[in-house]
């Protein structure tokens, strides 16, 4: 069980605007592992911080204090290499569709490999790869990028980072503006690309029953602190102190807990519409009422 | 990297100068301006110096707000100034060397230090009153409102007054979205590897492709949702328009308006008695 972390925050602070009267605290003391070979999920309110602290995590932004170690190394040991580590961490940013900008798909999604000076024949075979990870069909890949619907060009900025072969994917709300099939589709690639590649994950997201569906390991946040982490069973029980971050409990807690309010013995550790189903089904043939 | 930008940001602290009629604030730094160029000698300077401070206490704008306002401009001050004290001529001579002989001699006047002082002083109380006035304690919005009102009489030959307030409205309201959009794409392309900050010319210009290209269609897809926007709510120009906040002169005003006379009436005061009775 116990997996090898690939990126560890160790006593993060971050402030906005330092010495300035809008200062704000966006990182107060955050320490965190992002473990290998799974999705991790970093929820929390708008305003939390979610984007501030992933966009450390490839050095984007530099913390006031605290380090960022991405596989052991301290990513601020030689600054001058920052931009090696963006190779190893690839960040999806918030919605990505406003960076496309070459002339044909192809070319957009071989930006980033093309950065990294990968011989030609290795980029198609990558651009390739990712095009169909995506979801991207051949036929739109020779079209210009600003002739597609907003669904399509996040793929394809999702591609672009995808193409790049990062150790860690960093996705900064992946499904915000999309409609529920969109949601489903885009998140449930990311995981199945998860599944295949093997490397590391992190998703960031207001959506808690996103969150429950397709992460591994939580971290919550409220106003820059880190106030909460586990497994979606360990995080989700925890029903009281998630509403009080301004956190939309998914609606099934609600119906389990109104239920233990009533004496009836169901599990607290319920947080799908399927598992309530199981245990309710079970107390029913148990014949408990 | 975040882009700073101080400069022309409203600082609200709801004192007498926030609240003044914004023609009242563009008269004063009419007046305020025409003084700083009439100004010839550190007692005129000294007074508009006290004119800014006292500005400064009572809108309460924190003065360090406002150096830091002012610090992108030091190199240009420090380099118009250094520059003056090697250009003027004077009676006085301090210092001379001959750097090429025969070519270039350089001289150092008295003169020319207290002009370099004189003019660092004159571009520093300038920015600091302006700014003052007219970015700290006045919002965008009602800087354009006092000029469309007080060119109002423009109107009548037929100058699109209206329309030109407008186009300044929208384009200072846009300023910080650019801003911030900007620094959003140029995180998004560093994170997919583009380097801006080194190669030769070429390749550094090259590297903004993925920069500008995205800028500009998010700012003509802007551009278009705001016209739509603006037509669904029936904009047509200024023709019968009627505003939500009608612009009203009021007795500290016209107060603040004398005061900004006898400022300029003051500096003109000043000049004629330490120079002799010689106007300008
Ligand atoms: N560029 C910025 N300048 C000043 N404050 C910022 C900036 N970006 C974010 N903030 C502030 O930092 C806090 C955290 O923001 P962010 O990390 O974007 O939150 P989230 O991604 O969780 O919505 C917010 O209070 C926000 O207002
Ligand atoms: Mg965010």
């Amino acid at each position: 069980m116990s997996k090898m972390s690939v990126i560890d925050v160790k006593n993060v602070n971050f402030i906005y605007g330092k010495k300035t009267p809008y200062e704000v605290h966006a990182l107060q003391n955050i320490s965190l592992s992002i473990k290998e070979n799974c999705v991790t999920g970093i929820i929390g309110h708008t305003g939390s911080g979610k984007s501030t602290l992933i966009q450390m995590f490839n050095g984007i932004t530099k913390p006031d204090s605290g380090s960022i170690f991405v596989d052991g190394v301290d990513i601020w040991e030689k600054p001058k290499e920052i931009s090696k580590i963006r190779f190893k961490v690839g960040m999806v940013m918030q919605y990505p569709e406003y960076q496309l900008f070459a002339d044909t798909v192809w070319d957009d999604i071989a930006y980033g490999p093309k950065n990294m000076g990968i011989p030609e024949d290795e980029i198609k075979e990558r651009v390739e790869t990712a095009a169909a990870f995506c979801g991207i069909d051949s036929e739109i890949m020779t079209k210009s990028p600003f002739d597609l619907s907003g669904g399509q060009k996040r793929r394809v900025a999702l591609a672009g980072i995808m193409a790049m072969r990062p150790s860690v994917l960093v996705l900064d709300e992946p499904a915000a503006g999309l409609d529920p099939r969109g949601r489903r589709e885009i998140l449930g690639g990311i995981c199945k690309y998860q599944k295949e590649s093997g490397t590391a994950v992190v998703i960031v997201s207001h959506s808690m029953e996103d969150m429950a569906k397709y992460c591994d390991e939580l971290f919550v946040l409220a106003k820059g602190k880190l106030i909460l982490q586990g497994n979606c069973k360990e995080v989700f029980s925890e029903g009281e102190l998630l509403r009080s971050a301004g956190l939309d409990v998914p609606e099934i807690y609600g119906v389990v807990r109104a239920m233990r309010h009533k004496g009836v013995d169901i599990s607290k550790y319920i947080y799908t519409v399927n598992g309530a189903v199981d245990a309710i089904a079970e107390l029913l043939e148990g014949g408990v009422r | 990297m975040a882009l700073d930008i101080t400069l022309g940001q409203y600082y609200g602290t709801g004192s007498v100068i926030h609240k003044l009629d914004p023609r009242a604030k563009l008269l004063f730094v009419l007046f305020f301006i025409v003084s700083i160029f009439v100004a010839k000698d550190i007692y005129a300077f000294g007074l508009l110096a006290i004119v800014v401070i006292l500005s400064l206490i009572v809108s309460k704008v924190p003065i360090r707000l406002v150096l830091k306002g002012l610090k992108p401009l030091v190199f240009i001050i420090i380099f118009t100034s250094v520059l003056n004290i090697f250009l003027s001529r004077g009676e006085e001579l301090l210092f001379t060397k001959e750097i090429i002989p025969g070519f270039w001699t350089v001289n150092l006047y008295k003169e020319g230090l207290i002009n370099a002082g004189l003019l660092a002083m004159r571009i520093i109380i300038l920015l600091m009153g302006t700014s003052v006035y007219f970015s700290y304690a006045t919002t965008p919005i009602e800087l354009t409102d006092g000029l469309e009102r007080g060119l109002g009489f423009l109107k009548k030959i037929k100058v699109p007054v209206h329309e030109f307030a407008m186009m300044m409205t929208i384009a200072l309201r846009f300023i910080p979205t650019l801003v911030d959009e900007t620094s959003k794409i140029m995180n998004a392309q560093k994170a997919r590897g583009a380097d801006f900050s080194s190669g030769g010319l070429i390749k550094r210009a090259k590297a903004l492709i993925p920069i500008i290209i995205p800028l500009f269609v998010s700012s003509f897809r802007r551009a278009e949702e705001l016209a739509t926007a603006m037509e669904c709510r029936c904009y047509h120009g200024g023709n019968g328009r009627t505003r939500m906040n009608v612009l009203k002169m009021k007795f500290r005003d016209y107060v603040f308006i004398i005061l900004s006379m006898a400022m300029l009436a003051g500096v003109i005061l000043v000049n004629i008695y330490a120079n002799g009775f010689k106007l300008m």
